[in-house]
């Protein structure tokens, strides 16, 4: 008979098979034992793997759908929306709330929920519901995700001090003297219109500058990441409705933003309320102050 | 007592040593300890033959053959490969029937489970990667003992119900792992089976194929129905069907003996059965020695494997409202992946495979040459032999390497840093990233070795890709690494380029990377580097 090439499979002697079986049983054996071995530490690295890919899924979450109100970096923006990267967040806050689970319960809680409105509140917007199991667009791990990242804030959060940490005090929330000197400044009430107040000076206190930037164009580099830049606006501003010129246009942004919106931006940020806080006075040399080519930088 | 009388005549020990033997006979279900010894030290059986007791007294061996003959034992004339099958189907079980405590079968529950798995069960990842192990394996034994019975011409009369059977286990096989393959619910299990699922969908008439779709998937699209359908279907129905095919199959086996090697009889003769005494290898305890040898040395390469070189990957979870770029099968069905990107759902999803199950059912009509000799059956061979060639080449074609490029700003990152898995960027990982802004045209380097080998990948991708691309010109790129929080960087890539027309291009991805979060990969040496005791800074 011919031999196959592959005959060297063949074992035949009792003998060797017997051996090899006892061998196989004790390498397997043995390499259980060490898997045992390695099962605590395995165990440990995989935990902290996914709590780490956790943070890194509420990380993209937070950039999406959170930051055009709580700012990129979480420190809030001034009148829309409160900061999460704060000190005062991570330390004082439930406090004054008096809950009594953990920050990212709350933050959880926060996020799934949402505020039931926004009326007798200092805040522009309203806290949208994120929850899928109430109307929302997130599923349960979404929800616990982002909370992850907030919390995650905490030991950048405990190196602010006083000046540095951006919290703004919620009108009807106590505040407590974490800083053993007065409190965190309250934010200033919106003084009430005595004459007509400068454009520059509108753009601050009316917020504006915590959206958009001066002194950088909207264009394919750069892209405002809440709302627009607005150093080119007056070459782009006549071109986005049909029959509006930049004067309108600019006027129409700010008494009712609704209307339109810019391409790439969600609707509802920006405050519809500015018409009530300005006279039209104001808002008129406001428009003129933001569509001037050589307004000084 | 009745002990008395008999240790009266016998002595003490005598008593207890046969009282031994008689509990030792009934385990063994015939098989004294001295003829163990007999058959240890290779001695003949007496007569009448004591050995045969057990396949007529156990249950668990009266289904397997008294003796086998000689020529049939042979390691390379059958690889034992039906006995690998089975017994991959039995790990299977074990290990999912382990697997099964801690998961359930919901969107809310599965992956969370998976993960649980991971990191809060003692040799939980171990179990699953020998389930996952142990599938795949099974996918290609049970493929390779196909392709020996039609080498061997074992088809032919008159085991053609046993290839039919076979044919169904077969099947049985792939969709047992094709619906075990979505239970992790990640995105390779959802995306890979929403493809699988979609083919039925083309079955023609529409009303028919959108009742099978709507009738597996449980509703449109795969959710908490689907799910639960496929789990049903994978630990219930599949398994039960598989074990029955699995005795019919086996019965017909034992039934016409295992064919001889083809030159040891004549042409259109079976003379399986008839064994001549002198040729005749006795189960006990030649073949079983052999038999329980091979399967233990193939569980120990398998928990080798398991340990050090194979592991299960798990993505992120499913998400319906987000298609991944590159859509992977599990290899086993590259070649129907390979299909589909060449001709439509109908015919690459519905008409060839179904063709191609008819004909495998049909081979042994079709072919109705008597002799098994590999030189009467030259067409038969060279028809398999080429089949065998173009189920690799689609297998090939069905790879992401074969027709599916992107545009070329997406590809490029994806190289780098694709949506799922590991790629360069997270093998390198966390440590390994300096914080900073990156610029392909000014050919950046960095303190850090292997973040320059990505830097020069980066470069050097864009530029095959600007020399391959029309539509991609004076691309550069900008890598901006960037503290995002404590413990996780932003990894932010821009590519700019021109389009033909001289318009201004640009293409954006991000993502995070957490210090801890680690990848790996399904197939390669393991990474224990968790077993180091942390440094602290340093690493
Ligand atoms: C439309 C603007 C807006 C968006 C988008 C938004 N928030 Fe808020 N968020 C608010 C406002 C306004 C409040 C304050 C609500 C109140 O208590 O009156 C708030 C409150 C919170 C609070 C509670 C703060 C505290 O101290 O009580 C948390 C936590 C929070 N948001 C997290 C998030 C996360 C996470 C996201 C993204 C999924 C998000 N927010 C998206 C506007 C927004
Ligand atoms: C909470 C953030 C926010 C604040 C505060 C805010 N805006 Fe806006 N603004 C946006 C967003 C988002 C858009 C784009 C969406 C839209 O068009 O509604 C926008 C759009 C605009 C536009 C149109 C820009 C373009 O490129 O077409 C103008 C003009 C504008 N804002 C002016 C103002 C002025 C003036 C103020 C202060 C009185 C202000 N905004 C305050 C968020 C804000
Ligand atoms: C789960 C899958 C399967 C199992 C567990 C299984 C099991 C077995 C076993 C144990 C044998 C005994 C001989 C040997 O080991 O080769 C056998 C023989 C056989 N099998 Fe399978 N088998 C499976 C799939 C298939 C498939 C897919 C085919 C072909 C399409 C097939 C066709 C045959 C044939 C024709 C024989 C007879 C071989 C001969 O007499 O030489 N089987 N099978
Ligand atoms: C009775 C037998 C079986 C039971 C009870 C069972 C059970 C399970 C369970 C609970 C899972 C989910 C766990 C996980 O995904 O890791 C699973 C996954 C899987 N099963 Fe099975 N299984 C059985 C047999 C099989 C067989 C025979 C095959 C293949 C031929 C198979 C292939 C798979 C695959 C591919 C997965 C996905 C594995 C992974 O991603 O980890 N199973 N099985």
């Amino acid at each position: 008979m011919k031999r196959p090439w592959y005959r060297f499979l063949y074992v035949r002697s009792s003998l060797v098979k017997l051996l090899l079986s006892i061998i196989a049983i004790m390498v397997a054996v043995a390499v259980v034992l060490f898997q045992g071995i390695a099962e605590e530490p395995r165990m440990l690295a995989q935990t902290a793997n996914w709590d780490g890919r956790s943070i890194q899924n509420g990380a993209a979450i937070y950039a999406n759908n959170c930051s055009s109100c709580h700012g990129p970096d979480g420190r809030g923006l001034p009148g829309v929306a409160p900061a999460l990267n704060s000190r005062y967040f991570f330390t004082q806050r439930l406090a004054d709330l008096g809950f009594t689970g953990s920050l990212e319960d709350y933050v959880a809680l926060t996020v799934a929920a949402g505020r039931p409105n926004n009326r007798n509140s200092q805040w522009a917007q309203m806290m949208p519901t994120w929850s899928a199991e109430y109307g929302g667009p997130f599923r349960g791990d979404q929800v616990r995700d982002v909370a992850k990242f907030v919390v995650n804030w905490e030991e950048e959060a405990l190196t602010q001090t006083q000046e540095t940490d951006p919290w703004q005090p919620f009108e009807n929330a106590p505040t407590v003297d974490i800083y053993g000197d007065g409190g965190v400044v309250a934010m200033e009430p919106t003084p009430v219109a005595t004459g007509p107040r400068p454009p520059q000076e509108l753009f601050v206190s009316m917020t504006c500058v915590a959206c958009h930037n001066l002194n950088l164009p909207q264009d394919a580099q750069n892209r405002g990441p809440v709302g627009p830049n607005m150093a080119n606006l007056h070459e782009t501003a006549a071109t986005r409705v049909p029959g509006e010129d930049a004067q309108t246009y600019v006027h129409n942004s700010i008494v009712n933003p609704g209307a339109y919106t810019v391409e790439s931006y969600t609707p509802g940020i920006m405050p519809a309320d500015f018409a009530q806080k300005m006279s039209e006075e104001e808002i008129q040399s406001l428009v003129d102050w933001i569509l001037d080519p050589n307004r000084p930088q | 007592m009745a002990v008395q009388p008999e240790v009266n005549k016998k002595s003490v020990m005598r008593t207890v040593l046969d009282a031994a033997d008689d509990v030792f006979t009934r385990i063994t279900a015939g098989i004294s300890a001295g003829e163990v010894r007999r058959m240890i030290r290779g001695e003949a059986p007496g007569r009448p033959n004591p050995r045969l007791k057990p396949h007529s007294e156990a249950f668990l061996l009266h289904i397997k053959p008294t003796y086998y003959h000689e020529s049939v034992t042979k390691f390379t004339h059958t690889f034992r490969l039906g006995l690998l099958s089975t017994y991959l189907f039995f790990v299977e079980t074990i290990t999912g029937l382990i697997l099964m405590i801690w998961y359930a079968p919901t969107p809310e529950r599965a992956y969370t489970d998976m993960i649980r798995l991971l990191s809060n069960v003692p040799f939980g990842q171990l179990m699953r990667d020998l389930h996952r192990l142990g599938a795949e394996l099974m996918v290609a034994v049970v493929t390779l003992h196909m392709v020996r019975t039609y080498l061997t011409g074992s088809y032919k009369a008159p085991r053609q119900f046993t290839w039919f059977t076979g044919v169904i286990l077969l099947v049985l096989t792939l969709f047992l792992s094709f619906s075990g393959y979505l239970l992790p619910w990640d995105q390779l299990a959802y995306w890979a089976v929403t493809i699988g699922t979609s083919m039925a969908e083309a079955i023609p008439p529409p009303i028919v194929g959108e009742t099978v779709n709507l009738l597996a998937r449980g509703a449109p699209d795969i959710g908490a129905n689907g799910l639960m359908r496929f789990y049903l279907l994978h630990v219930l129905f599949l398994p039960l069907a598989l074990f029955l095919f699995f005795f019919v199959h086996y019965y017909k086996v034992v039934h016409f003996g295992i064919s001889l090697p083809s030159d040891e009889e004549e042409v259109g003769q079976d003379t399986a059965n008839k064994v001549p005494a002198d040729r005749r290898v006795y189960f006990l305890p030649d073949v079983m020695l052999d038999e329980a040898a091979l399967l233990i040395v193939f569980t120990a390469l398998m928990v080798i494997a398991s340990v050090f070189f194979f592991a299960a990957p798990l993505e992120s979870i499913a998400n319906p409202q987000s298609t991944p770029l590159h859509t992977v099968a599990p290899w086993y069905f590259y070649w129907l992946q390979g299909l589909l990107k060449i001709a439509d759902k109908a015919i690459a999803g519905v008409y060839l495979p179904g063709i191609l199950l008819v004909l495998l059912i049909g081979i042994p009509y079709l072919d109705r040459n008597p002799s098994r000799r590999g030189r009467d059956r030259r067409v038969a061979i060279i028809s398999g032999v080429v089949a065998g060639i173009v189920m690799i080449i689609l297998s090939w074609m069905g790879t992401p390497y074969y027709a599916v490029q992107g545009a070329p700003a997406v590809e490029v990152i994806q190289e780098l840093m694709p949506e799922e898995g590991m790629g360069p960027v997270r093998e390198i990982g966390y440590a390994h990233l300096p914080l900073g802004v990156y610029d392909t045209r000014t050919h950046p380097e960095s303190e850090d070795e292997e973040f320059n080998h990505i830097l020069h990948e980066f470069e050097a991708s864009i530029a095959a890709f600007e020399a391959k691309d029309p539509s991609f010109n004076d691309a550069y790129g900008i890598l901006t690494i960037s503290q995002e929080q404590p413990s996780l960087k932003r990894i932010n890539w821009d590519i700019y380029w021109l389009s033909p027309e001289g318009v201004d291009e640009t293409y954006n991805r991000f993502f995070f990377l957490h210090e801890d979060a680690f990848y790996w990969e399904q197939y390669g040496i393991k990474d224990f580097s968790f077993m180091r005791p942390a440094t602290g800074e340093g690493e």
